[in-house]
């Protein structure tokens, strides 16, 4: 199957790319005067940040070609990008957190972009809190799409939001100043991992929930 | 001459297939009663027949233009188990609402004459969760005759009716059968469906077992598949 | 119009049903005063601290009672699938959606006056009353914002399992643009704050705009299975 294949050359890709990726980012990058060691998982957490950004653009786009063709697989790639995403965001949250107690002297801060990545996380636990409580297939798969739309296309309204509203109240911290030229090309490649590694969840996660929802269809048949 | 096609449709829900394959063609004035047990996929075909549901797979003709849902739905009458009304508001404050949402005059006799004629008038100005459960449907089926539409799609109009309610309900949909509606019935009551059709189709597990012209079916037939369908089939 | 003829024969059903079955409005309307008394002990509220603490007490009661609100007259459309009827009808799904917000904007607002007068009375604060027409373009905006998110997830939600319980979940999130413009903007004009109530009731102008447009053209996607 093409699905296997790509999985596959995902998965080899992968085995150079994340070893790779920690070399550069624990011996490669310099260590940040001011940070020190603990800025080293700015790379990971910007980059986790991305993979996540990347699976609710899937999410969204998925929803969309649901609606238009209400063909069943758009549902199921939509769930498993939003799974994918929650999971990330749910790091990014971490990350961030363990990054900030050093650096801000704080575990967390109503900072705009934290707010909007924990606003974002409330919406998509709320995408699968309505998918548990409708049975029906497809309008499982109908109403999960409004919510993937309206809930991504609301991410640069909230931040939009909760950025005016900092600036009228003092901001407390600002972030990270300038990377320098290693560091950048350091998170570039961190970046890129993290988008692989993205993609190759979805396809995997993808390829499994075919796999449970035709042995679903099989059972039903055998009990029939 | 319209026509209502159903091609290869399918439609599944969580993990269960509630139609597998459904061809059904109805011409103007044709009625066609399906028969089923419970859970043999009646409520979905009607849902699907009337475009409030999408079929997983296959396509809804009329008039043999691929017809999208909308327009479906504007042709078509559907009562289904529940009636479709405000219980709240008062019968005829039902009626009214109904009369605005189809731009009907609602001020002239047209909506009164409806009430008297289905024997609602003396409760008109009762709230609708007042009113007993054969009023309701009784009510609702009235709705179909102020909107009076091409297609009537009734699921189990009879349920829950004792046989005073249930023969006066027979009556008004024979009457709607004289007016040469479509007329597509779902039903576990062999005599009362068997009466009002033309055409007789028994659904099970998502198939149609037969569908044929009430003259080559007899009733005694579809009572038997009711107690072993699809025995012949494996 | 007949486009909006039908929204408004919607708007007309539902203030009927509200007349007649009571079960929105008032409900709403309980609920705000009881969180009142409950902030009360909560914040210890006095004559010092009424005025930093009003706009976002009172956006909480706006926020939670709507909630209630929109919960009760989307679960009376699915009651008896009574929102078939109008679903089988000459009416677009977008009129059914503007109707429907319609009727929940009115609610909305009939509650949070109420809320303002019972907050003036209980916490002696009268110049929440007097300060009201500078109020009034954010409170209406933050309204319109509520119900235009809320219409369609009540609506949504109704059909679940869970019910009127998952709607918080989903519309909170969603909302929170609007609960800041309103919070804040209620803030910099009750306590003359320095500037900035005007550029976020411009903010909450252009939300609505695409809230508006957006639950516009998913609404149909909902009423249809």
């Amino acid at each position: 199957m093409k699905t296997n294949r790509v999985i596959t050359i995902l998965f080899f890709l992968l085995l150079v790319l994340i070893p790779l990726d920690f070399f550069l980012i624990f011996k490669v990058a310099p260590t940040e005067k001011v940070m020190g060691d603990v800025q080293r998982i700015f790379y990971l957490h910007v980059s986790i940040a991305s993979g996540a950004l990347l699976a609710f653009t899937g999410v969204f786009l998925s929803s969309i070609l649901f609606l238009w063709t209400k063909k069943i697989a758009w549902d199921i790639a939509a769930c498993t990008s939003a799974e994918i995403g929650v999971l990330l965001s749910t790091l990014v949250l971490i990350t961030g957190s363990i990054w900030a107690r050093p650096v801000w002297n704080v575990w967390w801060t109503w900072d705009p972009r934290l707010l909007t990545t924990l606003i974002l996380w409330f919406i998509y636990v709320g995408y699968f809190l309505l998918r548990s409580g409708i049975a029906d297939k497809f309008r499982k798969a109908q109403y999960s799409a409004v919510i993937g739309i309206i809930g991504f296309i609301d991410i640069p309204i909230v931040r939009y939001a909760t950025k005016w509203w900092k600036s009228i109240h003092p901001l407390l911290t600002q972030n990270g100043g300038g990377l320098n030229p290693v560091m950048k090309k350091v998170m570039l490649f961190s970046i890129t991992t993290f988008v692989v590694i993205t993609i190759f969840l979805f396809f995997f996660r993808f390829r499994l929930a075919r796999i449970e929802e035709r042995l679903q269809i099989l059972k039903k048949k055998m009990e029939d | 001459m319209n026509i209502i096609e159903l091609r290869d449709i399918k439609k599944q829900y969580h993990a269960k297939t509630a139609l597998d394959g459904i061809d059904i063609t109805v011409r103007e004035g044709d009625s066609v009663t399906i028969f089923g047990s419970n859970g043999a996929g009646k409520t979905t075909l009607l849902k699907v027949i009337s475009g409030i549901m999408s079929p997983t797979e296959g396509k809804v003709f009329y008039n043999n233009k691929a017809y999208s849902e909308s327009d479906i739905k504007k042709e078509t009458f559907y009562l289904g188990h529940k009636t479709s009304l405000y219980n709240a508001l008062t019968v005829q404050e039902n009626m009214h609402f109904i009369c605005r949402l189809f731009s009907i005059n609602h001020k002239g006799e047209f909506v009164d004459s409806i009430l008297k004629e289905h024997g609602l008038w003396e409760r008109r100005s009762d709230p609708v969760n007042e009113l007993s459960h054969g009023m309701k449907r009784r009510l609702a089926l009235a709705k179909g005759f102020i909107i009076n539409p091409k297609v009537f799609v009734l699921d189990e109009p009879f349920t829950g009716l004792d046989l005073k309610w249930r023969a006066s309900v027979l009556s008004k949909i024979k009457d709607l059968r004289g007016k040469g509606k479509f007329l597509i019935l779902a039903t576990h009551l062999v005599e009362e469906g068997y009466e009002l059709a033309d055409y007789v189709a028994f659904l099970h597990k998502g198939r149609f077992l037969f569908i044929r012209k009430k003259e080559e079916v007899d009733i005694k037939e579809i009572k038997e598949f009711f107690h072993s369908p699809g025995d012949d089939l494996g | 119009m007949k486009f909006m003829g039908h929204a408004i024969s919607i708007l007309r059903k539902d203030i009927l049903l509200e007349i007649r079955g009571r079960e929105s409005l008032s409900l709403m309307l309980f609920l705000s005063l009881l969180l009142l008394v409950i902030f009360n002990f909560a914040l210890d509220i006095d004559i010092d601290n009424v005025s930093s603490l009003a706009s976002g007490i009172l956006w909480v009661i706006f926020v939670f009672s709507g909630i209630l609100g929109m919960g009760r007259t989307s679960m009376a459309e699915r009651d008896e699938e009574a929102y078939l009827s109008i679903v089988f009808s000459p009416v677009s799904a977008e009129s059914f959606y503007i109707g429907k917000v319609l009727s929940n904007l009115l609610f909305l607002l009939i509650m949070e006056c109420f809320t303002l007068l019972f907050f003036a009375i209980l916490f002696d604060f009268e110049k929440i009353i007097s300060l009201l027409p500078q109020l009034l373009p954010a409170l209406f905006l933050g309204t319109l914002g509520f119900s235009l998110v809320g219409t369609l997830f009540s609506f949504l939600t109704s059909a679940s399992r869970y019910g009127e319980v998952l709607l918080p979940f989903l519309y909170l999130p969603v909302v929170v643009p609007v609960i800041l413009g309103g919070v804040t903007s209620m803030d910099i004009i009750l306590n003359d704050k320095v500037g900035g109530a005007d550029k976020w009731i411009q903010l909450l102008a252009v939300f609505d705009v695409l809230y508006f447009a957006i639950s516009l053209i998913l609404f149909r996607y909902i009423i249809e299975e």
